[in-house]
């Protein structure tokens, strides 16, 4: 049978021409030489008439089957060229950089204040704040240091020209004073703000600086206490190899008082055994007596740091005064 | 307060390594700030014994020698020829040098080496390589080794040999101001001596007997004390015939070690027993205090006269006030009370007859004298910390005894005392249950009874549940019991006390949420591209005056660039973008969230703020585009002004021009809550300003009162169906005047309010072409849209028409559609 024998040869013919249609316009006229009404398997097709009814069905099979072949081969080779149109002229350079958008930064300050609220309050604490404008009475007097004790002297500190003489908080140390006193017990507070001393700026000085304050008031709050939430808390802050010892040390308003000291691979690299970055203890009787809170029912500790000290360990900062200058190539490194 | 090693031991015996003696004074609170090895002399230099001597086989003038070092023999090469087995001669270790000779920059360092093919273990000296005359230290001068005393000790210290300082380790230490007692090398022996269990040695004083030949105190010296409250005690002593000169060479060593000038003798020694006791000493020239008219010199100590004129030891006049204490006798001031002593009757090569004074001064008396006159001593330092009543006399009769074997003399029989009676001793009641209950840790009654009677306390009585204790008079700082718990913690060891679990109550506080809404402030600006800045509260009062005339000054301040607070953020962001652009950072973009300082009807007021400054290019840099290199203008900062306030959830927001240039702001407009509030202000800052601050790009400041923003802010958030019917859209070009702005047809469309509006977008302003001067067109897209059905052409247009009439008339507008 003549015919079916054609069918091959016709679909290979058929299949080269479409894998040869360079552009989209010519797949459609190829398209229309085979299968357009006038096409050439069209007319195979055509011829389909003329055999045998005995033959039709048979050859009927085998031009479907052609026939599909050609349509998908049309269809994918469409697709190719439909997706080779799509492509720029001059293909993208991904190596080239991309329009960036401004996106901005947390001072470091900030940065660290918030770790160091988040692992507080984790634990149980909320963030307490009072006036950076103090008077002698909750920065000093209340805290058992008055004018004339030496502890006054690491204190330099700045008075403000006005009647009642007030002055910059030397510490954040005066908000326990007046969460003491306008709240009762217990107290889970945590206190970070500004601070001011009366230094020349250098390297490690700037009149202004940042502290957090911590003050625990409850029953039978002891020693153990203050170790497990200190260790806590710098565990988080500085991660878990950080070793934390407790050192005798003397406060005004704690009793017993102690300084911190902390050790981790960074400091031995600094080739320090410790490093201080605290001072603690627990709140002294003296205190709670001015605050109305009676020391034979509540105990408590407090702690202190200073958050420059905690960034400049944290980020290798080996200048304070960087904090301040705001230079947004100092900024955008956090 | 600086101690050596050395020293120390002559009190407590402990065989601390000097690294773990800086560790255990730091925990027990006497942190080290400094150590420093002191090398001492002929270090590594020790007597060594020749025991035999043999020719070098390659060298004729060389020898090999043993010789015992005292540990063991050792091989030797040396060149000298004047010694035999047997002699005793300085031996160099090796790792030792020599001691450097003038010129000489690098110390010539002892190693093991080959001489000729020998090995040799060290180097017998010379009298020159060790830099030492011979005859000076009595022995025979030759060349060759330096041959020592046939009964010198094989492995002594060669600088013990010649009986001269060896090495000895100074510690600084940081003494906290609650312990005075620690200013003394026995209060910091005693410490020591408590840890170990080992007993304090204190030194032995036998003044007690004197000679019949001597002296009775009281017909030599009077004491008439005026104010007892400001001098509670007063002790005096006399030596005669002394003989002031150079300090043997252990005082003197041992000051100069802690960092003392060697003065005199008698001097000297009044300074040693300080350190040693705590006690301040002063030393007059008897013959120089004025006799009183029966003829007996008399000390008074008396308030000074408003005004009297005084000259201390360091040569300087002084003027002094009846708040201050003075050593007096019947015509002048002769010392500064417990500050220092008076140029008029000072210690002197002439002086044959010395009055020590040992007393005890009122702590904060001492401390504000020695404030107002800047005149700080180690004498001041100690009374204004709290010196120790009761050592006045002990340490008197240490320095008469030292100055005996010093400096000679005689001491006069007796002591003048003004306050012979001790008072009964402080008392303070420890309850053994109290330190479980703050230390967290059960330490046994036995335990705290030893650790404080350790610390010098004395028990007084005792039962099943309490201890009390006597306190004794050095320990200034034992008041209350839970000093006593402290003790007890301390010589526990904080590092033994088990660390709890955090626990116990959850703490609240008002500001708590506070915080976090200064968060998203900070959260919402960073969004926007801004970085966080923070600047200093104190600046000059120059900058301030800029913002505000209301400036809080600093009543002492350090500069003139930092005397005043802080009255708005926007001095210091100017400050920081100055910075910036003076690094070639020219595109800023920052804000600052922190306190403003005013003084309102004469009070300090303080404010939390936040504030905004732009300055230089809008975008980071890109390599295409028209607009790449467009700056930040008024538009980018109102841009982030409403996003700022809209997103923080601040509602009917107002921005009003002002009407003309502010001392701060080129052209600027108040930003208010319903127009009356003022939330703050935003503008472009003047461009004489900006050159002052070498600003060369247009700068942008906004500035808002937090408080305000975090009191009048709704965060409360509602969801409303998202619209199920289409929106019309309406596009209207309005041709106005320039004077109308834009706010003038919002509050148009407001007046109208078209049915079913949904919102008014401005998409267009435009100038120019086919709008005639003095106008402008403002292009605006109408969306109505109901929320119950589909709205139809005509609904929208007949809401619509009202809205375009309303333009027509009332804002003066040609319209067009």
């Amino acid at each position: 049978m003549p015919l079916l024998d054609d069918i091959e040869p016709l679909k290979q013919t058929a299949l080269a021409d479409l894998a040869a249609a360079p552009d989209l316009a010519a797949l459609e006229q190829t398209k229309g030489a085979w299968l357009g009404g006038n096409g050439r398997f069209t007319a195979l097709m055509k011829q389909l008439g003329t055999l045998p009814k005995e033959e039709k069905p048979a050859a009927g099979k085998l031009i479907n089957v052609a026939k599909q072949e050609i349509e998908a081969a049309l269809l994918a080779r469409r697709e190719a060229l439909e997706l080779a149109a799509a492509l720029p002229k001059e293909p993208t350079d991904f190596t080239l950089p991309g329009r960036r958008r401004a996106l901005g930064k947390l001072h470091p300050l900030t940065q660290v204040t918030d770790d160091i609220v988040r692992a507080f309050r984790k634990i149980g604490f909320a963030v307490a704040d009072g006036p950076e404008i103090e008077d002698e009475y909750h920065c000093f007097d209340a805290l058992q240091t008055p004018a004339d004790h030496p502890a006054r002297d690491s204190q330099d500190t700045f008075y403000v020209a006005s009647a009642a003489r007030p002055l910059l908080r030397t510490h954040t140390s005066s908000v326990q004073i007046r969460v003491m006193q306008s709240q009762p017990p217990p107290v889970r507070i945590i206190v970070p703000g500004r601070v001011y001393r009366r230094d020349n700026a250098d390297a490690t000085h700037n009149p202004t600086f940042h502290q957090i304050e911590g003050l625990y008031v409850d029953k039978n709050v002891t020693v153990g206490d203050l170790k497990g939430t200190v260790e806590f808390v710098f565990r988080e802050l500085m991660g878990s190899d950080v070793k934390i010892r407790f050192r005798q040390h003397y406060f005004s308003y704690t009793e017993p008082s102690y300084e911190i000291d902390f050790t981790n691979a960074l400091v031995k690299k600094m080739g320090k055994d410790w490093l201080e970055i605290a001072g603690c203890g627990m709140v002294h009787p003296g205190v709670f007596e001015n605050v109305g809170y009676d020391p034979a029912v509540w105990t408590g500790w407090a702690f202190g740091f200073g958050i420059e000290r905690i960034a400049m360990l944290r980020y290798g900062i080996n200048d304070i005064r960087l904090f301040y200058e705001n230079d947004v190539r100092f900024l955008k490194q956090f | 307060m600086k101690v050596t090693l050395n020293w120390l031991k002559q009190y407590v015996d402990f065989n601390w390594s000097p690294e773990e003696l800086t560790e255990r004074l730091t925990m027990l609170g006497l942190e080290v700030e400094g150590v420093q090895k002191l090398g001492g002399e002929f270090e590594g230099i020790v007597v060594a014994q020749v025991i035999t001597r043999d020719k070098h086989p390659n060298a004729d003038k060389l020898s090999i020698c043993r010789v015992n070092d005292g540990t063991g023999e050792r091989q030797i090469v040396c060149g000298a020829q004047n010694f035999k087995a047997g002699d005793k001669v300085p031996l160099i270790l090796p790792g030792a040098s020599l001691p450097p000779k003038a010129g000489e920059k690098e110390p010539f360092i002892i190693k093991v080496g080959k001489i000729r093919g020998v090995e040799s273990h060290g180097m017998l000296c010379s009298h020159e390589e060790l830099g030492l005359d011979p005859e000076a230290i009595g022995h025979k001068k030759e060349d060759g080794l330096l041959i020592l005393r046939e009964n010198a000790t094989v492995g002594q210290p060669f600088a013990a040999y010649l009986g001269r300082s060896g090495s000895d380790v100074v510690y600084d230490l940081e003494v906290t101001p609650n312990r005075p007692d620690l200013n003394s090398l026995i209060g910091i022996a005693r410490e020591i001596a408590a840890v170990t269990g080992n007993s304090l040695k204190l030194p032995e004083v036998k003044v007690g007997q004197t000679s019949s030949l001597s002296t009775p105190i009281a017909s030599l010296v009077a004491v008439r004390v005026e104010d007892a409250e400001l001098c509670p005690r007063y002790t005096a002593r006399v030596i005669q015939g002394v003989k002031v000169g150079p300090s043997p060479d252990w005082l003197r060593v041992a000051l100069e070690k802690v960092g003392i000038r060697s003065i005199s003798n008698v001097v000297d020694v009044t300074n040693y027993v300080m350190l040693e006791s705590g006690q301040p000493l002063h030393a007059f020239d008897y013959h120089l205090i004025a006799k009183n008219p029966a003829g007996q010199p008399t000390i008074l100590v008396r308030r000074a006269a408003a005004g009297e004129k005084f000259k201390t030891l360091d040569n300087q006049d002084r003027t002094l006030t009846p708040d201050m204490l003075l050593i007096a006798d019947e015509q002048k001031g002769i010392a500064l009370a417990g500050v220092m002593g008076g140029a008029n009757t000072e210690i002197n090569a002439q002086t044959v007859d010395v009055l020590i004074e040992s007393a005890y001064f009122n702590p904060t008396n001492i401390r504000r004298t020695s404030k107002v006159l800047g005149l700080r001593s180690e004498s001041s330092y100690r009374f204004e910390r709290g010196a120790d009543a009761g050592i006045c006399d002990w340490a008197g009769q240490r320095a008469a005894q030292l100055i005996l074997e010093t400096a000679g003399g005689q001491l006069a029989t007796g002591v003048v005392d003004t306050r012979p009676q001790a008072p009964a001793p402080k008392e303070i009641t420890l309850h053994f249950a109290k330190s479980l209950d703050l230390l967290g840790i059960g330490i046994s009654h036995s335990d705290q009874v030893s650790f404080l009677t350790k610390l010098g306390l004395t028990l007084a009585t005792q039962t099943p549940g309490t201890c009390t204790f006597t306190v004794p008079s050095w320990r200034v700082d034992l008041k209350r019991e839970v000093d006593l718990i402290e003790e007890v913690g301390r010589l526990f060891g904080v590092d033994k006390i088990p660390s709890t679990p955090p626990r116990g109550a959850l703490g609240t506080n008002a500001f708590d949420s506070v915080y976090d809404q200064i968060s998203e402030v900070r959260r919402i600006l960073t969004g926007l591209g801004l970085n966080e800045a923070q600047g200093q509260t104190l600046i000059s009062d120059t900058a301030a005056k800029l913002a505000s005339p209301n400036i809080l000054a600093l009543e002492n301040p350090l500069s003139s660039d930092m005397n005043v607070l802080r009255p708005s953020l926007l001095p210091g962001l100017l400050d920081s973008l100055r910075i910036n652009v003076s690094r070639k950072n020219a595109d800023v973009a920052l804000f600052e969230i922190g306190r403003v300082f005013t003084l309102v009807n004469g009070a300090p007021k303080e404010e939390r703020r936040v504030a905004i400054a732009l300055t230089g290019q809008r975008q980071l840099p890109f390599w295409s585009g028209d607009e790449r290199n467009a700056k930040f203008d008024t538009y980018d900062l109102k841009g982030l002004a409403e996003d700022l306030l809209e997103q923080f959830g601040l509602r009917g927001v107002v921005f009003t021009t002002n009407p003309a240039s502010t001392s701060l702001l080129l052209e600027s407009a108040s930003i208010t809550l319903g127009g009356k509030l003022p939330l703050g202000e935003l503008g472009q800052l003047l461009p004489a300003l900006a050159k002052k601050y070498d600003l060369r790009d247009a700068v942008y400041l906004a500035e808002f009162n937090l408080d305000l923003l975090l009191a009048k802010r709704n965060a409360a958030k509602a969801f409303k169906a998202l619209p199920s019917f289409p929106s019309i859209r309406r596009d209207v070009a309005l041709l106005v005047p320039e004077a109308i702005t834009h706010q003038a047809v919002l509050n148009t469309v407001k007046q109208t309010k078209p049915a079913n509006l949904e919102t008014v977008d401005l998409f267009d302003v435009f100038r120019g072409k086919h709008v005639p001067e003095g106008q402008k067109s403002l292009a605006y897209a109408f969306t109505y849209r109901a929320a119950d059905k589909t709205l139809t052409d005509p609904e929208v247009n007949a809401a619509h028409e009202k809205l375009v009439a309303a333009f027509k008339a009332q804002l003066q507008a040609t319209v067009r559609e």
